[in-house]
């Protein structure tokens, strides 16, 4: 039967969003966690375990929307930024925490955030869909499009003409590893992912073994966190977030989410900084001002990513984002089961494999999911799942498990040989990340590049 | 992202513990050792022991292959568990009571002096003294524009012309 069928489509998805939504939960509430290090390589493995298409997405979606929820939780309540997207709300969250009401700062950033994911996600799909008639057109000039991205991204990021600059070496060691692991007929593409969002923990592993570099790291006691105090001040399960903002700080986080829904190429944090200030300049009041403020920006936050994951998947098919070239690029590429072969034109992924309108339906249901598993969440336990991360899951825990995630991968994809990719890749983009910031995103770019457009470049010179 | 000053090499040469910050937290030197090795064997061991069990069972290669792996991230989720048992965390965990009053008042002082006059808390809808009133900032945020009104009209042109 036909609609049986899709009924166990429809079930595998929602089951998968369901686990992506609890696990990423969990993982948000562990400040640091990249968004990348955690959500591309499980993401990936869902990929290559065989999961139908809208179950990879939802898996996804559901698990990145609820992340962003739940790292509110350590932004507002500890103070420290829950992941990279986070670090443009510190001023008001801390303004706020030293005002005494750090769970309005929470209550209103998780509102703000759930509002923008309702409106980003049909408005992303909806200007993917306009954009979607160009894809086709564009293929031809997919080596050259990535090339130029990758130079973009690379301006724009903290390192501006050095991240520039720095891409040429290190395309060219992504070339070399590839040619080398390419005579012992090993192709490698995961562990290069790995290896660049795993990069910065690699590069301190290096550093603390080295007696020069561990003297810049060593400290004389650990970090002191102040954990703000518990504060309820509503009534149920469910507050409705709608009545947590009020109606001008609903309509102005409605009205950013939008704007920022049809961007799809700037980074995230630098959509929040612009954005942010427009709304500050339109409220006088200084109470108002911050809790309008952190309520639009992490809007903001939330809507960009969406919309630069939604975008580009949808309308060609080629990760042309910093969010679809860092945490989404399994949706892209995760191969062998999902390929970006920009080349010869054959894209076989999420953008083949799903029409507009199952995007469409299956995204707000992610959103769904995560209102409905990270949003309690975030609003009635932030208080006791911060204190339990913050006393009891040891930061040696953490990196003993990420440790074995690249053991594991690496070995998975390559044997030996994946596991040096990823070490070679790691330390090199780690360093460059730390000295000149070359941030991860600017370095998924750089492999795209190595891929796609160092060979068109050679046809064209040699 | 470090936020805690490095006081010199110096100070933490005494025998035990050794912190040092990696990758945004403190952990001991010693027990990060233990975690990366404790992180290796038991996640390498978990996955080369279903890739051996189970590449005869399944027909598929790949198939095989990609259990093992799940296998083996289990076994990256179980050297979690066992380095967050074996080592406590390193962090300083204050619970703060409620916020210092001399901070808030400065801090409230100092975002009425930025805000100006159009800032003023009767300007405000209905909707926003009410939720002011009911977190209780309401009267800090109206004492503190009296004072500022009362300081002189000067220093308010000083300071709204900055930031606001």
């Amino acid at each position: 039967m036909m609609t049986a069928s899709i009924l166990q489509d429809i079930w595998v998805a929602v089951a998968m969003g369901v686990i992506g939504a609890v696990v990423f939960a969990a993982i948000g509430l562990v400040s640091g966690t990249d968004e990348t290090t955690t959500i591309a390589p499980l993401t990936l493995l869902v990929a290559l375990l065989g999961v139908p298409p809208a179950g990879v997405f939802m898996f996804f979606m559901a698990g990145a929307i609820s992340k962003h929820m739940t790292h509110a939780i350590p932004t507002a309540l500890l103070g420290i930024p829950g992941d990279t997207m986070a670090v443009p709300l510190m001023d008001e969250t801390v303004a706020l925490r030293n005002l005494g009401v750090p769970h309005i700062a929470l209550r209103k950033m998780v509102s703000g955030a759930i509002i923008a994911a309702f409106v980003a996600v049909p408005l992303a799909v909806a200007f993917a869909w306009l954009l979607a008639p160009y894809g086709s057109k564009i293929t031809p000039y997919v080596p050259w499009l990535f090339l130029a991205a990758a130079l973009l991204i690379a301006y724009l990021s903290a390192g501006r003409w050095a991240a520039v600059a720095a891409l040429v070496p290190f395309v060219l060691i992504i070339v070399g590893l590839q040619a080398v692991t390419a005579r012992y007929h090993v192709t490698l593409g995961v562990s290069y992912f790995l290896g660049i969002a795993v990069g910065p923990l690699v590069a301190d592993l290096f550093s603390l073994l080295s007696p020069r570099g561990r003297q810049a790291m060593l400290r004389d006691e650990p970090r002191t966190f102040s954990l703000a105090p518990d504060v309820k001040g509503w009534g149920g399960y469910f507050p409705n977030p709608l009545k947590v903002l009020d109606r001008r700080q609903t309509n102005l986080t409605i009205g950013t989410a939008a704007i920022s829904s049809a961007t799809f190429f700037f980074s995230p944090v630098a959509m929040t900084v612009v954005l942010g200030e427009a709304v500050a300049a339109r409220v006088h009041n200084a109470y108002h001002r911050l809790t309008t403020v952190i309520a639009a920006r992490n809007g903001v936050t939330e809507a960009t990513y969406i919309a630069e994951a939604l975008i580009p998947l949808i309308a060609f098919g080629l990760p042309l984002s910093p969010v679809a070239a860092g945490p989404a690029a399994p949706l892209f590429n995760a191969p062998p089961r999902f390929t970006v072969h920009g080349a010869d034109g054959q894209i076989h992924n999420l953008h083949t494999l799903m029409t507009p309108g199952a995007f469409l339906i299956y995204g707000l249901l992610a959103v769904v999911l995560a209102a409905l598993i990270a949003y309690p969440l975030s609003m009635n336990y932030a208080h006791r799942a911060a204190s339990f991360v913050a006393r009891r899951l040891s930061h040696e825990a953490i990196i003993a498990t990420f440790v074995g995630l690249v053991i594991v991968i690496g070995f998975w994809e390559g044997g030996v040989a994946g596991l040096l990719v990823v070490t070679t890749v790691g330390l090199v983009g780690g360093l460059m990340y730390r000295a000149f910031g070359l941030n991860t995103g600017v370095q998924f770019m750089g492999f795209y590049t190595a891929v796609l457009s160092v060979p068109a470049l050679i046809k064209l010179f040699m | 992202m470090q936020t805690v000053k490095d006081r010199g090499p110096g100070a933490a040469a005494g025998a035990s513990p050794r912190y040092a910050e990696v990758w945004g937290d403190t952990v001991d030197t010693a027990h990060l050792g233990w975690s990366v090795l404790i992180g290796a064997v038991v996640s390498f061991g978990a996955f080369e022991l279903a890739l051996r069990i189970l590449q005869p069972l399944v027909a598929q290669a790949a198939m095989g292959r990609a259990y093992a792996m799940l296998v083996g991230l289990a076994g990256c989720l179980a050297a979690g568990a066992i380095c967050a048992r074996l080592f406590k965390p390193k962090r300083i965990v204050v619970e703060q009571e409620a916020s210092d009053e001399g901070v808030r008042a400065e801090l409230i002082a100092r975002l009425v002096a930025e805000a100006g006059p159009l800032g003023s808390v009767q300007a405000l809808p209905g909707y926003v003294v009410a939720e002011m009133k009911e977190v209780g900032l309401y009267d800090l945020f109206a004492d503190a524009q009296a004072r500022h009104a009362a300081d002189g009209i000067a220093l308010e042109h000083a300071s709204s012309g900055g930031v606001a």
